[in-house]
């Protein structure tokens, strides 16, 4: 019995302490803006809204602004994520398959956006842009976004490619599949989940840049952050952006859920350099 | 012995290796290499009223007699420095007790400590608003227990940092606790075994194997912070404001590009160092 | 049915070279092992057999016609891999499949063979199992079958039971074997194992940095190895190095009559071809130590100048530590220049002189 007593874990002080720590500090941010989305009414200094409702998610809901900027944020993250698949996964089977002449050089050379400050690097393309008319276009947003994808799009696909087993790969060949149908029915599907989670996070990452699109897009391109800036900024009711944060908030969700394996793995720190 | 894949015919292989790679890598160079070097170059180049471009540190001089600048450059300084400390401050102890400890709780804090990262930023920006802003929650919370309102950080120096800190957790903790991952069980416990104390194990053992993952850790920051637009933006005060909400005035509200390249030189200058350490490990982390 | 005539193929990579112009007929129905230590080439010439490497020189010819420049999803040969290669995105009956179906073969045809091959390998209704619910023994079975379904007429196997337990790895194998004679297919097997050798091969090649050292049945690779590699790489084998002269082998102490002409050898002995009787005065070796393994004994000894020797002997308890012996062997073999030059049998002979003696 006294061993009982003394087996006992001892209570862990300082998880207890870390935990309430957190959640007050990055869970109750959360359930103000949440709350404060489906309060009616709530006037200080009231503790809780006066009055819960559903008013302002049909008012948000209503206005035209905001689904212009909900369809061309969409628009813009479902170009420049497909484009961006569409020329770095083939880019990212060469780094990870194929012999050809600077590889390693030009595998590391996206890097080199890295070793700048974004912000600094986003007003020199703007410059250009300037120059060649592609300040407050489409083209302009989707080109700046395009180039934000290139580091994730390509190094990781690389290393899910690289994990494919080449045994697998030869017995297909054996099995009397030709080079393409090889990549059809054995790489891309085994390859396939980690890869998912990469344009899963491409196009959720595209849908929150809010850098490029406010210096290069705004105000004639209008997405859903720099919509939301403007209201922070402007806007008297407090409810359209609390409204506004929480839909914003949802390919944010479904990102949580699907990628957590590929974050929670080693291998995403060590992409930061870890 | 390795095995090689078979393959046609190897010229021609590598031929179809650089095509397939040649797109991202030519709109890479287009949208990063040449901005910078045409950035650098107009900066130095300033033109003058007849049309022409001699090269002249004309801009560079106004910008550092310039003590509007100055003080951007100077908060933007503080701004990093402060959130760097409280950064590592919060972090390191964050980041020992999860490489440490075990079970439910200890998942449930490293989900808590991970969770800003899918949190937009901008999303924070409101939040902090209306729970640190004036008449926010703690406000309220201060009110109805008959206690004054506080001085709130909303629009002062300290906004940025607290939203930037808030941001930056989860890769910090990431990286940290990574770089923990090189402190082996049994280093430990040998330690303990020879009646190291928890401080001197700290001293002794773990801090050695965590000075990389904390150099990581501030060049990471350094160029993030440098970077950052959207919370200084929302959060800061407008005057002096952090060198990404000025350069995005100077060019955007002052239509001077020429100006606002000079800035964006100056913050690369100022990174630079951190940026080739950054790039450094990243690239050595690939490769192993 | 089907051959497979290996002819003068070399292969470099790079500055090594891997397989150094060798050469090989497997008749039709044969079980063929390549076996050496690992970098011996082996699993390369398998690989460039399969189509996966190309020879740097040289014809591999099934059935009489060259294959050397035919991509491995135009040759007939089936693989099977020692990490297994399934593919984990399909069942086991997709794996099987895959093969047929790009031969356009019918459904419910494609259907009947495979579950009759899943039955020959004894998964039978296992089709519609994830390849990753499956034990080691049970995904190298599917490894197997998904070669065997598409009737290959040469079975190439590279180590397939490498990553199995000593136990499962000798079920495997007479299995397979089973299975290979059933089939009467011709099989080209890679091991660094020398009993999975023994047990299996009608024909063992013995390679060592890219060449053979010796190509014959296992019972002569085993009996009458004919290089020193060979002696030492199967079985246990005491290698001494010593001088001959006047046909008198002798090392530090221990000699023994060698009908060679003089110059240094390598003596081979099997322990259990060396008698060992306990010596006062003139001992030749010292016993060091003394293993009872129940059915048989083994005695550690050493020569005088601390050669290490073993015996194999029936009655363990009659030696001990520190007592002096005299060597008696009934089977020698000896090498100059990596090549046999002097092999005595003493077989039955002795044991019938022996009695003569004795009676």
């Amino acid at each position: 019995m006294a061993d009982l007593v003394l087996a006992k874990p001892r209570t862990d002080w300082v998880g207890i302490g870390f935990a309430f720590i957190l959640t007050v500090v990055i869970v109750v941010p959360m359930l103000v803006v949440v709350i404060w989305s489906v309060s009616n009414v709530w006037r200080f200094p009231s503790v809780l809204p006066q009055e819960f409702g559903f008013k302002f998610w049909q008012m948000t809901l209503a206005r035209s602004d905001v689904w212009s900027a909900l369809t061309m944020s969409l628009s813009l993250s479902a170009v420049v994520t497909g484009l961006s698949a569409l020329i770095c996964l083939p880019a990212a089977y060469a780094f990870a398959r194929m012999e050809f002449p600077a590889r390693t050089l030009l595998f590391f050379s996206f890097l080199a956006g890295q070793a700048f400050p974004k912000f600094g690097l986003l007003v020199a393309i703007a410059a250009i842009f300037l120059q060649l008319n592609l300040i407050a276009t489409f083209w302009g947003v989707v080109l700046i976004q395009l180039v934000g994808t290139l580091l994730f799009m390509i190094w990781i696909p690389v290393a899910a490619f690289q994990a494919v087993d080449r045994r697998m790969e030869e017995a297909a060949r054996d099995a009397g599949a030709k080079p393409l149908r090889v990549f059809w029915s054995i790489t891309l599907p085994q390859a396939a989940p980690t890869i998912g989670a990469a344009v899963l996070l491409s196009f959720v990452g595209t849908f929150y840049e809010t850098e490029g699109a406010w210096l290069i897009g705004a105000p004639q391109i209008r997405t859903m952050p720099v919509l939301m800036i403007s209201f922070i900024n402007n806007q008297p009711v407090i409810q359209y952006a609390a409204v506004l944060s929480v839909l914003l908030w949802v390919p944010s969700l479904i990102a949580l859920v699907f990628t957590r394996r590929v974050v929670n793995s080693g291998s995403f720190a060590r992409g930061f350099g870890a | 012995m390795t095995a090689r894949p078979v393959s046609g015919v190897q010229s021609s292989r590598g031929l179809t290796g650089l095509l397939l790679v040649a797109v991202p890598v030519l709109l890479f160079a287009w949208m990063t290499i040449w901005p910078i070097l045409s950035g650098l170059a107009r900066a130095l180049t300033p033109e003058q009223a007849d049309g022409s471009r001699p090269v002249s540190f004309a801009n560079f001089v106004t910008f550092f007699s310039d003590p509007y600048s100055l003080a951007n450059l100077g908060i933007t300084l503080w701004t990093c420095l402060v959130t760097l400390g409280l950064l590592l401050a919060i972090c390191i102890p964050l980041a020992l007790y999860l490489r440490f400890a075990q079970g439910r709780l200890a998942t449930y804090v490293q989900t808590m400590a991970m969770f800003p990262m899918f949190v937009p930023s901008i999303i924070l920006a409101f939040a902090f608003i209306r729970v640190l802003g004036p008449n926010g929650t703690v406000d309220l919370l201060l009110n109805a227990v008959g206690l004054p309102k506080i001085r709130s950080p909303y629009l002062t120096p300290w906004g940025p940092v607290i939203g930037l800190v808030w941001d930056n957790i989860p890769l910090t903790v990431l990286i940290l606790v990574s770089g923990l991952g090189a402190v082996s069980n049994q280093a430990v416990e040998a330690a303990r075994d020879v009646g190291a104390k928890p401080l001197a194990l700290f001293w002794h053992i773990i801090l050695p194997r965590m000075w990389t993952s904390v150099a990581v850790v501030v060049s990471f920051t350094m160029l993030g912070l440098f970077a950052s637009f959207t919370l200084p933006y929302v959060l800061g005060p407008a005057s002096p404001e952090m060198m990404g909400p000025f350069m995005q005035r100077t060019f955007r509200d002052l239509r001077n590009p020429e100006m606002a390249l000079t800035q964006a030189t100056v913050t690369m200058l100022f990174c630079i160092a951190f940026g080739l350490f950054y790039v450094r490990a990243v690239a050595r982390n690939r490769e192993s | 049915m089907s051959n497979l005539s290996i002819s003068n193929v070399s292969k470099l990579f790079s500055t090594t070279l891997a397989v150094d112009d060798f050469s090989l007929d497997v008749a039709d129905g044969e079980l063929v092992c390549l076996l050496g230590p690992s970098g011996s080439g082996k699993s390369t010439l398998l690989r460039m057999v399969g189509g996966f490497e190309i020879p740097s020189q040289g014809s591999i010819r099934i059935d009489g016609e060259e294959v050397v420049h035919l991509p491995p999803e135009e040759r007939p040969t089936g693989m099977v891999f020692q990490s297994h290669a399934l593919w984990t995105h399909m069942n086991v009956f997709n794996n099987l499949a895959f093969g047929l179906k790009l031969r356009r073969m019918p459904k419910a045809q494609i259907r009947e063979k495979v579950e009759a091959v899943l039955e020959l390998v004894g998964l039978g209704g296992y089709g519609t199992r994830a390849v990753t619910q499956l034990s080691g023994g049970q995904q190298q079975r599917v490894a197997l079958a998904r070669s065997l379904v598409l009737e290959p007429k040469i079975l190439l196997l590279d180590e397939p039971f490498a990553s199995l337990d000593q136990h499962l790895r000798e079920r495997l194998r007479e299995e397979v074997r089973d299975i290979q004679q059933r089939l009467k297919i011709t099989t080209l097997f890679v091991t660094h194992g020398q009993d999975e050798a023994l047990s299996m091969a009608d024909r063992i090649v013995v390679m060592r940095d890219g060449k053979t050292e010796q190509i014959d049945r296992p019972d002569i690779v085993y009996r009458e190895p004919q290089t020193p590699f060979v002696a030492g790489f199967i079985g246990t084998m005491n290698l001494i190095e010593g001088v001959v002269q006047n046909g008198v082998f002798s090392k530090a102490g221990y000699s023994t009559p060698v009908p060679v002409a003089d110059g240094p050898a390598t003596l081979a002995i099997r322990p259990e071809a060396l008698e060992l009787t306990v010596a006062g005065e003139n001992a030749q070796g010292q016993v060091h130590r003394v293993t009872d393994y129940g059915t048989h004994g083994l005695v550690d000894l050493v020569l005088l100048d601390g050669t290490r020797i073993k015996a194999m002997v029936s009655h363990p308890d009659l030696f001990a530590a520190g007592q002096g012996v005299s060597l008696a062997p009934k089977a020698i073999a000896a090498y100059r220049d990596n090549v046999l030059i002097h092999r005595v049998a003493l077989g039955k002979d002795t044991a019938a002189l022996r009695q003569l003696v004795d009676a």
